[in-house]
């Protein structure tokens, strides 16, 4: 039945804000069929609130933005299905009046990266490994609780790939791939992952926008299942005062359908400059990927996460893992991001990394062949910016990054992210606690 | 009403007591780091000299937060450090948003505590010095406006000042203590705002005033 002939009650249009929430509204199919190409109207102050609606201060708006004007949302046709009976949604991006992409827009900087790297030839597959933790209680009990001492789902006792979780926790993520495949979203595998009540979901390796679609929808539909089932669902970095939580992007390059990571023996000279380029841009683009205050608090070394600007052939210990060997599945892993990511950003993060080595080919250090934690300062491997602040200052002074992501989006980004540190330190945020109740309340339900 | 002129920026101070701060410091840690040169700098102008040769450390805890900070005095050079992490020779308890009024009376060594308060509550520059410091010190932030138009009220009436010149055009008016505070730093530009600061200009600018409010209060 064609999208236009599909009884519904209604379309709920969707798109991320900064922060990587899928936020929209839901229009009657009157309202979609007049304006689902010349877009709808949505106030700018969306890439203006926090995630406790506060708005975000401190940085010079572009003209775009002034005293709350409104942008328009496209729908993307092609991202149109039926999320429920009676229910479409439809993925859109932000333009302004004049026909031009809002700069800022998440899913089109997206796009812009993968215009530059058509232009180079290429075209990107990417993939993420999604973690998030399951909790017994209902997410309102979750909220009484001020998101604190919670069951996990399916047992405490973390063992990764365990098989012997309880049904309840089989339950959800049946229930979960079984939405995935209702509206067309491929995933590979999930299984246990290392903390109680964690689990890890792969969606399938495709091209940059649509994954970006695909994770945004599968956060949301993991949600939306969790209510369902009444648990909880939750994607900050650090949810309980154990372990962290990430997304891994896996991305190679393709040209005249031939994956050009490839080589014979090791990483290809393509690689290497991505490689190159993903190292030199790290530092900076850890202010993108780990978005959060709870975000820093996964950089524990010998926990899982990089703690190193490091890179080597399938060493898990380092924050790029090179697969090599294999004609269809040499790829680079960014195992940098946090699972509370916004996900067009944490793929147009890779992506400029990525650009920028091939385009100026940035020749990699050498790679790390032992332990990429725990290294000293001796090894001349650098850190990873272990601070909000840290992370701000190194994408602000990122020339590659500014020309890759554009002077607006880091001057926005820096400012925004200057504002969150701001409001944790002085409005009841502990630097001090393992993970404070104030990062709880903010980050818990949301991205 | 009083109308004045443009008021240059007087030059920067020297500093008497070298005043560190460590490095990615917080927000608290770099609001006693300024307060501190701010006091500094009084004193290389003549005025008293309240932390220079005092031996100790002090505790600074936020009386509503988590937010705390050690003060190390060691004569002539203090260090300001994110959280307590030793016993302190003394420690106060302060409220961030009142100019680190005490809400407890401090502890410890009292002689030291007084002297770190009072370096930390010396009174507020006149309302017109402070803004022409802040729109001298906030020049580069981009975006910032050319024009800052003070309405001052004290208890003589109203006081106008004009700071810059230029195309565009920012009003503040307000109590002429509370606009000193929020010149100097020593207020929270926002928190002011709802005490009573009113302000002329578009949203942007509020924005950017935030940005230039930071850079006096914490030096971000």
């Amino acid at each position: 039945m064609s999208e236009l002939t599909r009884p519904r009650r209604a379309v709920r249009l969707e798109a991320t804000n900064h922060e990587g929430s899928l936020l929209g509204k839901n229009v009657s199919p009157t309202k979609f069929r007049v304006g689902k190409d010349s877009g709808f109207a949505f106030a700018d102050i969306l890439f203006a609130i926090d995630l406790n609606n506060e708005i975000v201060l401190g940085d010079a708006f572009p003209d775009w933005r002034g005293n709350i004007y409104d942008i328009q949302m496209v729908p993307d046709m092609a991202t149109l299905v039926e999320w429920r009976p009676g229910l479409d949604s439809v993925i859109g991006d932000y333009w302004l009046k004049d026909g031009t992409p809002v700069p800022i827009c998440p899913r089109n900087l997206v796009r812009k990266l993968v215009a530059r790297l058509a232009e180079r030839g290429y075209d990107a597959t990417v993939a993420v490994e999604i973690e998030a933790t399951l909790f017994e209680e209902s997410v309102q009990e979750a909220r009484e609780r001020g998101y604190r001492d919670l069951t996990p789902l399916g047992g405490s006792a973390g063992a990764t790939y365990h098989l012997a979780r309880s049904s309840d926790w089989v339950v959800y993520m049946d229930a979960v791939v079984e939405r995935l495949d209702q509206i067309g979203i491929t995933w590979e595998a999930w299984t246990d992952e290392a903390a109680p009540g964690q689990t890890e979901l792969n969606l399938a390796p495709t091209d940059p926008v649509r994954l970006g679609d695909s994770w945004a929808r599968t956060r949301q539909i993991m949600r939306e299942v969790a209510f369902e089932l009444g648990h909880t669902v939750s994607f900050m970095a650090k949810p309980t005062a154990g372990f962290g939580q990430g997304a891994h992007i896996n991305i190679s390059l393709n040209s005249d359908s031939v994956n050009r990571f490839f080589a014979g023996e090791g990483p290809s000279d393509l690689m290497k400059h991505a490689v190159g380029g993903l190292l030199a841009t790290m530092a900076g683009a850890t202010s993108i990927v780990m978005p959060q205050i709870t975000s820093y608090r996964r950089l524990v070394d010998l926990t899982g996460p990089p703690t190193t600007i490091s890179w080597g052939v399938n060493n898990k210990t380092a924050a790029v893992r090179a697969i090599t060997g294999h004609p269809k599945y040499s790829r680079l892993e960014y195992r940098l991001p946090g699972a509370d990511v916004n996900p067009y950003f944490a793929i147009a993060a890779v992506l400029a990394g990525v650009l920028a080595g091939i385009e100026r080919q940035i020749e990699p250090p050498e790679q790390v062949t032992d332990m990429a934690w725990c290294l000293p300062a001796s090894s001349g491997v650098s850190r990873i910016p272990d601070t909000m602040s840290k992370a701000g200052a190194a994408l602000d002074a990122d020339p590659l990054l500014r020309e890759y992501l554009g002077d607006e989006f880091v001057d926005f980004w820096v400012a925004s992210r200057r504002w969150e540190w701001m409001e944790f330190h002085t409005k009841g945020g502990d630097p001090f606690a393992e993970l404070s109740a104030w990062e709880s309340q903010r980050y818990f339900e949301f991205p | 009403m009083t109308e004045s002129t443009t008021i240059e920026a007087p030059p920067p101070p020297l500093e008497v007591t070298r005043i560190l701060v460590e490095e990615d410091a917080t927000p608290v840690v770099r609001l006693i780091g300024c307060t501190l040169r701010d006091a500094a700098a009084v004193a290389r102008d003549g005025g008293d000299e309240l932390v220079a040769g005092f031996l100790g450390t002090v505790a600074v805890r936020s009386h509503d937060t988590p937010q705390a900070a050690t003060v190390t005095l060691a004569g002539d050079v203090v260090e300001v450090t994110s959280g307590v992490f030793l016993e302190p020779t003394a420690s106060v308890v302060v409220d961030l948003n009142a100019r680190f009024a005490p809400t407890e009376e401090p502890t410890g060594d009292a002689e030291l505590a007084a002297a770190l308060l009072g370096a930390l509550r010396r009174p507020m520059a006149p309302w017109r010095d402070a803004a022409a410091r802040f729109w001298a010190a906030t020049r580069e932030i981009p975006g910032i406006p050319d024009v800052l138009v003070v309405e001052a009220t004290g208890p003589d009436g109203s006081e106008r000042g004009r700071f810059g010149e230029g195309a565009t055009t920012y009003g503040i008016a307000g109590p002429a203590d509370l606009l000193s505070g929020v010149f100097s730093g020593a207020d929270d530009f926002l928190v002011a705002l709802a005490a009573g600061l009113q302000v002329d200009g578009t949203l942007s600018q509020l924005s950017v005033m935030t940005a230039a409010s930071w850079r006096v209060r914490f030096d971000v």
